[in-house]
């Protein structure tokens, strides 16, 4: 493994990094938790890491929160992100999510911007991103900023619409309409900690005052080759009242979450197994304790 | 006779000492080790950097089975840096392992994954990898064998050219093969009530230690002597192989252990990075270390054996066990290690756990082009274990009489000799098992039943293994050294070694104890064959057994001086003292040992304060027919696991387990409790995660990430409770119970699972995906109205 590192510590340092690197090969490096594993296998030559480590800019490595939206820095760790206060009091898929992702050695230098670029179908916090609706603020190397849902961002495993000369700046995470939550992230996995997905579920439904969704999220990770939003199911859920459906309708619900998932034999677990953890673990989210 | 008589003293000396009121032996004591691991003082063999060091690295073999055709160093060569490279063809060595069916360099074929076709020496590891990768190797690839059924087919080609295979077992694939009988099975099978016939697929597991493997060699080219920083436990057995491997005098070989960082019995075998980086240093005439990274340790490094075990065993209408049948087939894999003499301690389970009347057995390890099998702590004995234990439940089921009572009613017993030979002089079977019973509310729990999402179940299983070393080497014993000196500091120079299991800890105890000298004032010494008596090294639970022995041995001849010269000094008659708080004391009189040290030093007539001593155990060689009192005595354990089903998932979570194990004497609660739980965690991994895929002879989950070691979260609440019997052969009773705790657990938690689903299970991992599959298949054949979920 060899490569040169620069370490941008502002905005227009990493920007006029980008440019320069633009004929030549890079990788981002956030916390380098997958990268550095990767790069060990594959043993490049002449590659240049930009290290955004260094970065020195709230918009990258700050939580805040807005009338309409809170922002997530990309350059936000696993770690703060389970340890943020309005985080675990607004967003409990985010939360879990964080909490059981890796290690708590990982999880301190691991980061969301990584996570979701990345695009892995496993990665835990872009399943609980996508429940959340959540959407990806892009800057160009020209400092020119775009937007696009995540649904969107993840083209396939390991694939992103994240070009060259980009870089993922933050998420944002539109706030709650209504505070009455059921919201949740289930992972599924051989162990308890150092695990990677097997099936993941974020949800996160927002209800009123008399117990109906208005607003629903439910996505699924480590099933099909990205992180997918089930739509249906969402729409299904929407304007019920989560908490009393028939046990017909929680089979309906597990129904059209198994469907918008298409997984595969691996390593890991097979398509089967995969098929019924995931339809079995929709079933219990709905299921009275 | 005479040795006979020799026995009959030491054990009245042993009964003597057990009399004694203790002080520090049974008292929790941390280990002398651990603060110099925790802070990162101690010096593993990575740590270790000697002047003009070259760094080591081995190129392995592209497909595991083919002929090598040609292979071009030149360019490598070329490269800046590089030193050194060797292939078959360069060097002069013998082939290694138990068999001597294992080329160090491969020439001619390669047989698996690992095999080891040239090495580099060269001034970084960087320049080392480089070098690897402009090394040519022309293939003539060959279908491999990997399944050990299709490689005992008559038209199979062979796989090992250097197998005996042909000449003494009757198919050129067999590696090794074990039969062992006693009893009339025939007459026992006509006593039968109840039979039943299984078989068992078990997976292949590997040790994970944290260190990986490692080696320094230093070959000194002024006077032909080869040093080797080696993490082997068996330093003696090492030093002999390598001599045998490179044509060199042993005597010429000193191995100098760093600090181990893990074992497992993985280092029993030596392997060919070892010899391949004493030919660098050789070559080179410079000191050369080599290091595994994490892939290579899983890709290369030793596996527990994977076997089928069919299983017939029978019991009569009272639930009497009256025989076992059984017929392993062992995946050897390409090469023959000591692995493949598990059968000799699985046969001993077979044929002695629990009162067995007549038993049939036989073993075959088969030649195959998948990854050689190692040893691993429990030594074939956790296999055996699973399938003895699953076949009892599922007798007790047909007999309609209770898991434990059947147990019970057939527990092995103190002054058993059982069909095998194995005498077994103090026995805590039974009360382990109701120990057990008891602490868990076993009865309670196997009656109670759950209906909904998440089901409980219990499992119970015992063990048996050697307790007092196993008479496999023409030597099970071990020499101690003494050396007290004029400031009262006691140096205590051991055979044995210490990888981490505490030993060390536990011999600076019983020193202490009977010198009455403070730990602070004891050192060991265990890392040095230039230093270090004889011993034949870390295996069958025996260190705390044979070394703790010897040094009780050579403190009597140590303590025989002093007591002879503090007479002298405090003008009384000579008598066995009271050595208390480094002094020692006859009625009203009391003298300082280091004053009594001093004097022997300095006065007249001057003498040194020694000793040392061999201790070899009483234990047997078994004959040809593997009948014999084996081990100088026997462990015996109980587990119940305790464990919740989620039916929606197949995930196993194990909530209790209740261990009980008959462990002699507790020398040291906290290293015992040490063990206990280490080998619980090997022993849950074992039955629920832990599986080396393969596919073709090519591992598919070489790393942390796939090979699903469980972690501290994962580990249940462990209730462990001691049951001392007080065997007179043991250092103050004690017992080996090293690989006790992780031997029954497997069979444990799948009589759990079992238990909880109602569903059965005949092989191992009980990944999620396991037992939610045999959870589906049992609700499909459910009628639809008694579905409950």
């Amino acid at each position: 493994m060899n490569f040169n590192t620069e370490s941008p510590a502002t905005r227009e340092e990493l920007l006029q990094c980008l440019r320069r690197h633009q004929s030549a090969d890079f990788r981002l490096a956030a916390g380098g938790t997958d990268l550095l594993i990767e790069l060990k296998k594959s043993g490049p030559e002449d590659l240049t890491l930009i290290n955004l480590g260094r970065l020195e800019d709230e918009e990258f490595t700050g939580i805040t929160i807005h009338p309409a939206e809170i922002r997530i820095g990309a350059l936000v760790t696993a770690a703060r992100i389970h340890k943020d206060p309005y985080i675990h009091e607004h967003f409990p898929v985010l939360h879990q999510a964080a909490r059981s992702l890796a290690s708590a050695q990982i999880r301190e230098v691991a980061t969301i911007g990584g996570n979701v670029c990345q695009a892995s179908p496993s990665g835990d916090l872009s399943c609980a991103l996508a429940a959340l609706n959540a959407t990806c603020e892009i800057i160009d190397m020209d400092g020119k900023i775009r937007h696009e849902t995540l649904s969107g961002f993840f083209r396939g495993p390991g694939k992103t619409s994240l070009l060259k000369s980009e870089v993922l700046k933050g998420i944002s995470i539109p706030v709650n309409q209504d505070e009455t939550l059921m919201s949740g992230f289930i992972k599924i996995g051989k162990r308890l900690a150092m695990e990677c997905s097997i099936v993941s579920i974020g949800y996160h439904f927002q209800m009123n005052a008399t117990g109906t969704v208005i607003q629903a999220g439910i996505a699924i990770g480590a099933v099909a080759p990205t992180v997918v939003f089930c739509t249906r199911a969402a729409a299904f859920v929407t304007g019920k009242k989560v908490n009393d459906l028939t046990e017909e309708e929680q089979l309906q619900v597990a129904g059209l979450i198994r469907q918008a998932a298409s997984p595969i034999d691996d390593l890991r677990a097979s398509a089967w197994y995969r098929s019924e953890v995931l339809f079995n673990s929709a079933r219990s989210i709905f299921e009275k304790a | 006779m005479r040795l006979r008589i020799i026995w009959l003293i030491q054990s009245f000396k042993t009964a003597l000492i057990m009399d004694k009121k203790l002080k520090l032996i049974g008292k929790s004591t941390p280990k002398l080790d651990g603060s110099e691991r925790v802070s990162g003082r101690a010096v593993y063999g990575h740590d270790i950097e000697l002047p003009n060091m070259l760094h080591g690295m081995i190129l392995r073999s592209r497909y595991p089975s083919a002929r090598i055709k040609s292979i071009d160093c030149s360019e490598a060569l070329e490269l800046d840096g590089v030193e050194c490279i060797i292939t078959a063809n360069d060097v002069d060595v013998n082939r290694i392992s138990y068999k001597r069916d294992h080329p160090v360099l491969k020439g001619e074929t390669v047989n698996c994954q690992r095999d080891e076709l040239a090495a580099v020496a060269a001034t970084s590891r960087e320049t080392a990898r480089k070098a690897l990768r402009l090394i040519k190797v022309d293939y003539e690839v060959m279908e491999g064998i990997f399944d050990p059924f299709e490689a005992l087919k008559e038209d199979a080609r062979q796989i090992n050219l250097y197998g005996k295979g042909a000449e003494s077992f009757g198919n050129k694939n067999i590696a090794e093969s074990f039969t062992y009988s006693h009893g009339n099975l025939e007459e026992q099978k006509k006593n039968s009530r109840v039979i039943v016939s299984r078989r068992y697929r078990l997976p292949r597991v590997t040790h994970c230690c944290l260190a990986t493997s490692n080696i320094t060699a230093d070959y000194s080219v002024l006077d032909g002597r080869l040093t080797l920083y080696a993490s082997t436990q068996v330093p003696f057995l090492y030093q002999r192989d390598m001599a045998h491997a490179l044509k060199m005098d042993p005597s010429r070989i000193r191995i100098i252990q760093p600090t181990i960082g893990g074992g497992f019995g993985s280092k029993l075998d030596m392997y060919p990075f070892e010899p391949i980086c004493a030919l660098l240093s050789m070559k080179t005439g410079k000191p050369v270390q080599l290091l595994y990274d994490r892939e290579e340790e899983f890709i290369a490094s030793p596996t527990r054996q994977t076997m089928v075990i069919d299983l017939t065993t029978g019991a009569d209408a009272e639930g009497k066990f009256t025989f076992r049948e059984v017929r392993i087939i062992m995946d050897n894999g390409a090469y023959t290690s000591w692995g493949a003499t598990t059968p000799f301690v699985m046969m001993q389970t077979y044929s002695s756990l629990y009162q067995v009347p007549a038993c049939h057995f036989r073993a075959d390890a088969i030649y195959t082009n998948n990854p050689f099998a190692g040893s691993f702590r429990g030594y074939g004995n956790p296999q055996a274990t699973f399938s003895v234990e699953r076949n009892i439940d599922l007798m007790a089921e047909e007999l309609g009489i209770g898991k434990d009572e059947i147990r019970l009613i057939n527990a092995n017993y103190p002054g058993e000799i059982t069909g095998q030979g194995l005498h077994f002089k103090t026995c805590g079977a039974k009360p382990a098992l109701m120990k057990v019973l008891e602490t868990s509310d076993y009865e309670r729990k196997n009656r109670e039943k759950q209906n909904g999402r998440y089901r409980r179940g219990v499992g119970l299983a015992s063990m048996l293994h050697v307790g007092g070393g196993a008479k496999i080497y023409r030597s099970d014993g071990c020499g101690t050294r003494l050396k007290l000196d004029h400031y009262g500091y006691l140096t205590i120079v051991t055979g044995s070694s210490e990888i981490g299991q505490g030993s060390e800890t536990v011999l600076a105890m019983i020193a202490s104890e009977e010198l009455g000298i403070p730990l602070q004032q004891i050192r060991v010494i265990n890392t040095d064959t230039d230093i270090k008596p004889w011993d034949v090294g870390v295996h069958a639970s025996r260190t705390s057994f044979v070394a703790g022995n010897s040094l009780l041995g050579a403190i009597r001849l140590l303590k025989d001086k002093l007591n002879l010269k503090a007479a002298r000094l405090m003008e009384c008659e000579t008598g066995d003292f009271l050595y208390e708080a480094g002094s020692i004391r006859a009625d009203q009189k009391e003298i300082k040992i280091d004053k009594v040290v001093r004097e022997m030093h300095f006065g007249s007539p001057n003498e040194l304060c020694v000793a040392e001593y061999f201790y070899e155990p009483p234990s047997s060689f078994q004959d040809k027919q593997y009948m014999g009192d084996v081990s100088g005595n026997y462990a015996f354990a109980s587990q119940v696991a305790e464990v919740e089903v989620d039916t929606y998932t197949g995930k196993v979570k194990v909530l209790n387990v209740y261990v009980s194990q008959d462990v002699g004497r507790v020398l040291n609660p906290v290293g015992l409790q040490g063990q206990i739980e280490g080998g619980l965690a090997i022993g849950i991994g074992y039955a629920l995660t832990e599986e080396m895929i393969y596919e073709k002879g090519v591992l598919q989950n070489p790393s942390f990430h796939e090979y699903k070691l469980l972690t501290p979260v994962d580990m249940p609440d462990i209730h462990f409770y001691p049951i001392e019997t007080l065997d007179e052969a043991g250092p103050y009773g004690s017992k080996g119970a090293g690989e006790a705790p992780l031997i029954p657990s497997a069979a444990a938690i799948a009589n759990a699972v079992s238990d909880a689903l109602g569903v059965e299970f005949q092989s191992l991992p009980l990944t999620p995906e396991n037992v939610l599959r045999a959870w589906s298949e049992k609700r499909q054949h459910e009628p639809a109205n008694s579905r409950k979920v």
